[in-house]
């Protein structure tokens, strides 16, 4: 009836069926598409990112007063009951816990950490002036600084986001780490960390400094991490020398295995896949999250990221996604193909 | 571990922690009166599980005696020695 009425003589009633059977095509295509497509595919695509069901986040913030002991530490704050808290440490990982849910809910329709809704556990005042924060499997741990070098690890939201993200990595690719999937697995946490910064501040590619910690690392020159320029973070400082961080692979530092070689250089050779992301979203322009992230976050979930995946598997992975999402020859994938070009990947 | 000294003698033990957010090294030397069985035996209690999964940001920690060092786990430490340890965690200096 359609292919008779496409061949009408009335051109009015021919344009009209010829519309309609290319609606209808590209209907039953989308429906047979949608129907073959993954969880995983739905949710890269933005289908189910969004949310607007009830899912709430579950936190609690315990205080270990300086000693070692998880056990003992005090609940100071938890979601449920929301009390009023004086700790500066503790409204520091309520607000960039919360930041870093409600990125990870809002933009891909991710609850929490495990995806399941996990309640999320922070530690502040661990240890004596630890001057450190890391994720353990089950918690994030912040120490206060040693008061002279460094400041509380619960001052930047892109460290909490970091931690948090070390969380989502063991959900998803469980990146091995050591050597190059260790460096990838540290680069996921700092993209993600910077980016929930990014969202909290409302600042897009241009007006992120992109650096990590830099409240952290007392002294206004000073940073943690520079996702713009790798090994520029820190430069001479009277106690930590030169940021050792490369931003390309003719850099790359084969460290030893072991833990006086960051097991390969994993805080060390993170700064090539940071560079290629920070390109890549720069190029893109906007706010890195709406697109540069999208692509990324795609590749952290997709269950072709081995555990041991390098940097070429990510790069691979990364054009992959954003031909996926943005078009083969789309700006986006051009972009993302001069961040890896760049990056000498 | 650390060969030739007897009981009661004075032994020079360093206490190195690497890795975290930004890899740092940091050191602290110290004296201690020692046996070697004794040694010995509190860096068998101390040893690392070789099966724990890394802490992603996490300190790790060697001790060294002599020519000789060992991974240690702090929160292994036995009460006997949990002023030592603090001791030598509190005089942690970072080495470029």
């Amino acid at each position: 009836m359609l292919t008779k009425l496409m061949e009408s003589g009335n051109k009015k009633i021919a344009d009209l069926a010829i519309n309609t059977n290319f609606r209808s095509f590209r209907f039953r295509s989308d429906r047979i598409f949608f129907q073959q497509s993954s969880l995983h595919e739905r949710t890269v695509l933005g289908l189910i990112a969004k949310q607007t069901g009830k899912e709430t986040m579950q936190m609690e913030v315990y205080d270990c007063k300086q000693k070692t002991d998880y056990i003992n530490a005090t609940l100071l704050w938890d979601s449920k009951t929301n009390q009023k808290i004086t700790s500066v440490a503790g409204k520091n990982v309520i607000k960039g816990g919360m930041a870093s849910w409600d990125f990870y809910w809002q933009l891909f329709g991710r609850n929490s950490i495990d995806n399941k809704g996990m309640l999320i556990k922070q530690y502040v005042h661990y240890d004596k002036g630890m001057d450190n924060a890391y994720w353990d499997g089950r918690r994030m741990v912040y120490g206060d600084g040693d008061g002279s070098v460094f400041t509380s690890f619960t001052s930047d939201i892109d460290v909490i986001g970091h931690e948090l993200t070390h969380g989502v990595t063991e959900n998803e690719a469980n990146l091995d780490y050591e050597n190059q999937a260790g460096a990838l697995n540290e680069s996921f946490s700092d993209i993600f960390g910077i980016m929930i910064k990014q969202r909290f501040n409302n600042h897009d590619v241009k007006k992120s400094n992109w650096l990590i910690g830099e409240k952290v690392l007392i002294g206004p020159k000073y940073a943690l991490r520079s996702m713009k320029a790798p090994g520029t973070a820190y430069v001479n400082h009277p106690e930590l020398g030169t940021d050792p961080q490369p931003a390309t692979m003719d850099k790359y530092q084969n460290l030893p295995d072991n833990q006086s070689g960051d097991f390969g250089g994993v805080h060390i050779n993170s700064g090539i896949p940071n560079f290629a992301f920070y390109v890549a979203a720069f190029n893109i322009g906007g706010y890195a999250w709406e697109k540069a992230g999208r692509i990324w976050y795609a590749v952290l979930t997709d269950p072709k990221l081995a555990q041991n995946a390098n940097f070429a598997d990510v790069k691979n992975l990364t054009i992959v996604h954003a031909e996926k999402l943005f078009g083969v020859s789309s700006p986006e994938v051009i972009a993302v193909k001069q961040g890896w070009q760049e990056a000498k990947v | 571990m650390a060969g030739g000294k007897s009981l009661g003698s004075k032994m020079k033990i360093k206490l190195k922690r690497t890795g975290g957010f930004i890899p740092i090294t940091k050191v602290a030397e110290t004296e201690v009166n020692i046996s070697d069985k004794e040694l010995a035996s509190l860096l068998v209690m101390i040893q690392p599980d070789p099966e724990a999964p890394r802490i992603k940001d996490g300190n790790y920690y060697e001790l060294t005696t002599g020519t000789s060092s060992s991974p240690v786990d702090l929160e292994k430490v036995p009460d006997k020695y949990k002023a030592l340890f603090s001791k030598l965690k509190s005089d942690l200096k970072i080495i470029k």
